[in-house]
């Protein structure tokens, strides 16, 4: 919980995104279609569009925040509205200050330029009220409860993110991967999101996943899928655990990407009963103290198991072996 | 001249046979007390006398006259028309609005404009109207008719009832103006025989025309406990050289028996017709300002249109409910309140679009609705206004009058409307040519807040009347909310191809009701068995083009890849389960504030769920920081307050408690700055973790 030296604003800010305009240099504007971003995520997705040689976005918002904020008898004066841009990722801030558009002094517009080269992959974009308080300028008395996300490279205006896939030739391909020649896929968890490594040079495995096939073929393909899945979500969490931002008292802290997300949906399933923030705190004790990161291990693969759906894929393919069975005896 | 020399007007009025030859051939004029006298002498109206030019009726007065029973023994316990739809004011104010909007006069292009008045009456001033209606006349008919154990039996019994008991009646008068008003004779083909002699007779004006069965007229005598209708009518074009104040009633009751004789069902108000050998049949007469008055029909000015007077309307959806007596009587104070709400969204909700004009232009209907008692305003005039409840709806459909539709939506929040079209191919009908491709425009726009239902589609054709709202189906997860309009036939504007064949056979797939395009008779009959499925065709490409215009992008990808990426997806809208703590204590609340020496003071409340008070626990404090690790204060006291204990700076809790507050202050020389600038975050830890 937390407490603030000064009076704070209650009530709703609302931030709203209401046009996007891309600029390619030498170029005019060009508006983009309302489908790139919505309303109901929240998100504006930028990597839609037709053209990769944009170099800006300008975004026009619009915010609501509650009357009192100017009412002239209450704690504050020297009221602004401010949209600011982060990413954790490049540590990029941008602030612009919006301005009243009604004599009300609820709505406030104005526009944020989002440059692509200051920005890596998601950006979160909020809205804060700032103003005077006890004789002291710049304070922020409201922010906006759910952010916006401004994502560089989605097509899709989705919160969820998808961990890419690729198919690739594992001997002919890039450097890293040529001694796993052999192996059918390969989990990456280097780049900006997770990746999963399919191997074309592995007899018959496209053909496995892409093709319709016989009823037998499918019931190895959902087995190998669900197994994949399971490779995934145990790598990601490994990876997601073992590289934590720590607080001076020990305190670990969820990061802001897709680790962080990982991290949110098996924590509940790697210490049932647990809020996610002590579930995060005691996993990080164990693995890096002395003891009870190898007590985890079966929980850690539990969890994976759950996600990738393992066991439905399972019984599913065990009885339509039976059927495949009860159809040759026929 | 009723049969009489002019000596013998000359006589009775009291002036000379001269002066009644040269009245008739039209070199003079009577005086006014002449006039009375002249009516009052051949038993007839001031109007007749004044406006008369041709034979008036005369000598007997204007009553009710039933309809004998038919030889044959046949007996129609009501009309089945009635059940067609729903006893209720909405759908009498779809059919009576569209009626209205069907006799719409062109020519001006002004709209028609369409008044519902709820009157309730009590007291003297219903003793007035039933002595005006001649109620005495139909009371044993009335009570004939509530005897039997029918449906409609049923219904007549309880409104009289409520009527007895409490002295109540509701009148509901539906008014239109600029309408062609019901022309033609009283028993030859035309408007006036369709509505008041004739059952399933659709005799309807227009092209673009709403109605085609002849059954909506049936919803005015159905809304009417009583199966009373009384209509004041202002002619569009003279009949019998007159245009204003043509009355008649009809009453619709069950077969019935009277004084020995039996009567086959309905009965009309009005003059009995001296032309018609061996029996009483009543016709419209033109009254009077006086009877028109107290009958309750007064027309504001002289435009042509008609009032329909419902006597004993009443708004149930099932006449079987009418025979409660409470909750739904029409006597409650409320239910003239209710009604006249229900009337206004039903007007919005099926003629917003014709209400609404583009620029420069007016609409084809404007309508209102009041609520009077005993003829005094009890809820002033409410003028209908779509823009208030489908400000989406019609924002698109003016934008398409306008036309200032765009191409794609690329602004939010600017009420911008996207305009693409969908074909309709048309069949041939039987024998004839082919039909061909019609394309009806559809409107996108944003969806407001106060829409109703979001993500609907609306379907309408000509006449612009809602046939059909719903919702779009299958639209992926994350769509901002939108409305959509589809315009089919001559709504689609006077350019769309094949317009008149699309409209033709868009009116032939309605039902009575109006409310859906699907396979009727009529349809299978004039085109082929199988032509309703060309609407089908045409609502799934309509969704279709809406799913284009509105709905998110899917991401691209390869197949095999997308079959890998089924649940390879993190965070978004799969809603974190909530960490089920087993008993965790949690902070509930903080009170802080910085005290003399700048240090924080806090007392804070802890909640105990059950079992929870065996953790030991750890208060934090910590200053909040933008990223980065948040700075950790040292407490330089930490007390309990209530229902716990404080070890080492741990707090145990007292067993069996759920509440339990303690208080601290923080140790200002652990303050990395000044309290002021920044605020606090307190957190309670399990364990002794690393300090």
């Amino acid at each position: 919980m937390r407490a603030y030296p000064y009076p704070r604003l209650s009530g709703r800010v609302s931030l709203r995104v209401t046009a996007v305009e891309l600029k390619a240099p030498g170029e005019s504007r060009e508006p983009l279609d309302v489908k790139a971003f919505s309303a109901v995520e929240q998100v504006v997705a930028l990597g839609g569009t037709e053209r990769d040689d944009w170099e800006s976005a300008r975004l026009k918002l619009s915010a609501t925040v509650p009357s009192k904020a100017t009412d002239p008898d209450g704690p504050w004066s020297d009221v602004s509205v401010v949209a600011v841009l982060a990413e954790g990722a490049t540590n990029a801030r941008t602030v612009v200050p919006l301005e009243p558009s009604t004599e009300s002094g609820r709505e406030w517009t104005g526009s944020m330029d989002v440059w692509r080269a200051d920005h890596l992959d998601r950006a979160s974009l909020n809205v804060h009220v700032v103003a005077r308080t006890d004789g002291v300028a710049g304070r922020v008395i409201a922010t906006s409860q759910k952010d916006w996300i401004v994502d560089l490279s989605a097509r899709a205006p989705k919160r969820q993110r998808e961990l890419d896939v690729v198919e690739v030739s594992f001997s002919k391909g890039p450097q890293w991967l040529q001694p796993f020649k052999g192996v059918p896929w390969i989990v990456d968890t280097s780049g900006d999101v997770a990746a999963v490594h399919v191997n074309t040079d592995f007899e018959g495995l496209t053909d496995l996943l892409s093709g319709a096939g016989s009823a037998a073929e499918g019931l190895v393909r959902d087995l190998m899928l669900a197994q994949m899945r399971t490779d995934v979500w145990t790598a990601v969490f490994h990876v997601a655990i073992g590289d934590l931002e720590i607080e001076e008292d020990g305190t670990p802290l969820f990061s802001h990407d897709w680790r962080g997300e990982v991290l949110r949906e098996m924590l509940p399933d790697v210490m049932p009963g647990r809020p996610l923030e002590e579930a995060l705190g005691e996993v990080h004790r164990r693995r890096a103290g002395a003891s009870g990161w190898i007590d985890l291990q079966p929980r850690i693969h539990f969890a994976a198991t759950q996600r990738a759906q393992m066991p439905k894929a399972l019984s599913t393919a065990i009885r339509g072996l039976d059927r495949l069975h009860q159809g040759a005896d026929a | 001249m009723a049969g009489r020399t002019q000596t013998e007007l000359a006589t009775s009025v009291g002036v000379t046979r001269a002066a009644v030859s040269a009245w008739i051939t039209g070199r003079a004029r009577p005086r006014d007390e002449t006039i009375r006298k002249i009516a009052e002498a051949l038993g007839t109206d001031l109007g007749t006398v004044r406006n008369r030019t041709t034979d008036t009726l005369v000598g007997r007065p204007v009553a009710w006259y039933h309809r004998p029973a038919p030889l044959d023994g046949g007996r129609e316990f009501g009309n089945p028309a009635a059940f067609a739809f729903e006893a209720d004011v909405s759908a009498l104010a779809r059919e009576a609005t569209q009626n209205s909007l069907d006799e719409r006069i062109v020519d001006g292009g002004r709209p028609v404009r369409v008044r519902y008045t709820l009157d309730e009456l009590t007291g003297e001033t219903l003793a007035r109207f039933r002595r005006a209606i001649r109620w005495e006349e139909l009371v044993p008919h009335y009570e004939a008719a509530a005897s039997q154990d029918q449906k409609v039996g049923q219904a007549i019994s309880a409104g009289l009832r409520d009527m007895n008991t409490r002295d109540r009646l509701v009148l509901l008068r539906v008014d239109d103006y600029n309408a062609h008003g019901l022309t033609g004779d009283d028993y030859e083909d035309g408007r006036f025989a369709a509505v008041m002699r004739r059952q399933l007779d659709s005799h309807k004006s227009g092209r673009h025309a709403g109605g085609s069965y002849g059954l909506g007229k049936a919803t005015l005598w159905a809304a009417s406990r009583l199966g009373l209708v009384l209509v004041n009518s202002t002619l569009h074009e003279p009949h019998e050289g007159r245009t204003e104040g043509r009355l008649i009633g009809r009453l619709d009751l069950p077969w019935r028996e009277v004084d020995g004789k039996a009567w086959a069902g309905p009965a009309w108000f009005g003059r009995p017709d001296p032309h018609v050998e061996g029996a009483d049949v009543a016709r419209s007469w033109w009254a009077d300002e006086g009877i028109v008055e107290q009958l309750r029909l007064t027309r504001e000015g002289d435009e042509p249109g008609t009032s329909f007077l419902i006597v004993g309307a009443h708004d149930v959806a099932s006449l079987i409910d009418a025979t409660s007596s409470e909750g739904d009587g029409v006597a409650d104070d409320d239910s003239v309140h209710r009604m006249h709400g229900r009337l206004v969204q039903a007007l919005e909700r099926n003629f917003w679009a014709a209400m609404t004009s583009g620029a420069g232009r007016r609409p084809l209907l404007e309508a209102s609705v009041r609520t009077l008692r005993n003829g005094a305003e009890v809820i002033a005039e409410e003028r209908v206004d779509p823009r208030a409840s489908q400000p989406s709806r019609t924002r698109a459909l003016q934008a398409f009058l306008d036309g200032t539709t765009v191409e794609r939506l690329t602004e939010k929040g600017a009420g911008q409307v996207v305009m693409t079209t969908v074909p309709l191919s048309v069949p041939g009908r039987e024998e004839r040519r082919s039909g061909g491709e019609h394309r009806a425009v559809l409107l996108v726009t944003e969806a407001e807040d106060d829409d109703g239902v979001l993500n609907t589609l609306t379907t309408m054709r000509g006449n612009r009347m809602t046939v059909r709202m719903k919702p779009v189906p299958n639209l992926p997860i994350g769509t901002d909310p939108f409305q959509a309009v589809l315009l089919a036939g001559h709504a689609a504007g006077d350019g769309a191809p094949f317009a008149d064949e699309a409209e033709t056979f868009l009116r032939a797939s309605e039902p009575p009701e109006h409310d859906k395009w699907g396979q009727t008779d009529e349809l299978r009959t004039r085109y082929s068995p199988s032509a309703y499925r060309r609407i089908g065709s045409l609502v799934q490409e309509t969704h279709k083009a809406v799913r284009e215009l509105v709905a998110a992008p899917k991401e691209k990808r390869r197949t095999s890849a997308e079959r890998i990426r089924k649940r390879l997806a993190v965070g978004g809208k799969r809603a974190v389960r909530p960490a089920t703590v087993a008993g965790l204590p949690t902070l509930d609340e903080l009170h802080a504030h910085i005290g003399d020496g700048g240090a924080w003071c806090i007392t804070a409340e802890v909640k105990i769920p059950a079992g929870g008070d065996s953790w030991p626990l750890v208060p934090v404090a910590k200053l909040a920081v933008r990223s980065g690790p948040k700075p950790v204060l040292a407490w330089s006291e930490l007390a309990a307050v209530h229902n716990c204990e404080v070890v080492d700076g741990v707090l145990h809790f007292t067993g069996g408690a759920r509440r339990a507050t303690f208080s601290g202050v923080t140790d200002v020389t652990t303050h990395p700055v000044k309290s002021t600038l920044s605020s606090l975050v307190v957190e309670l830890r399990t364990g002794k973790g690393d300090k």
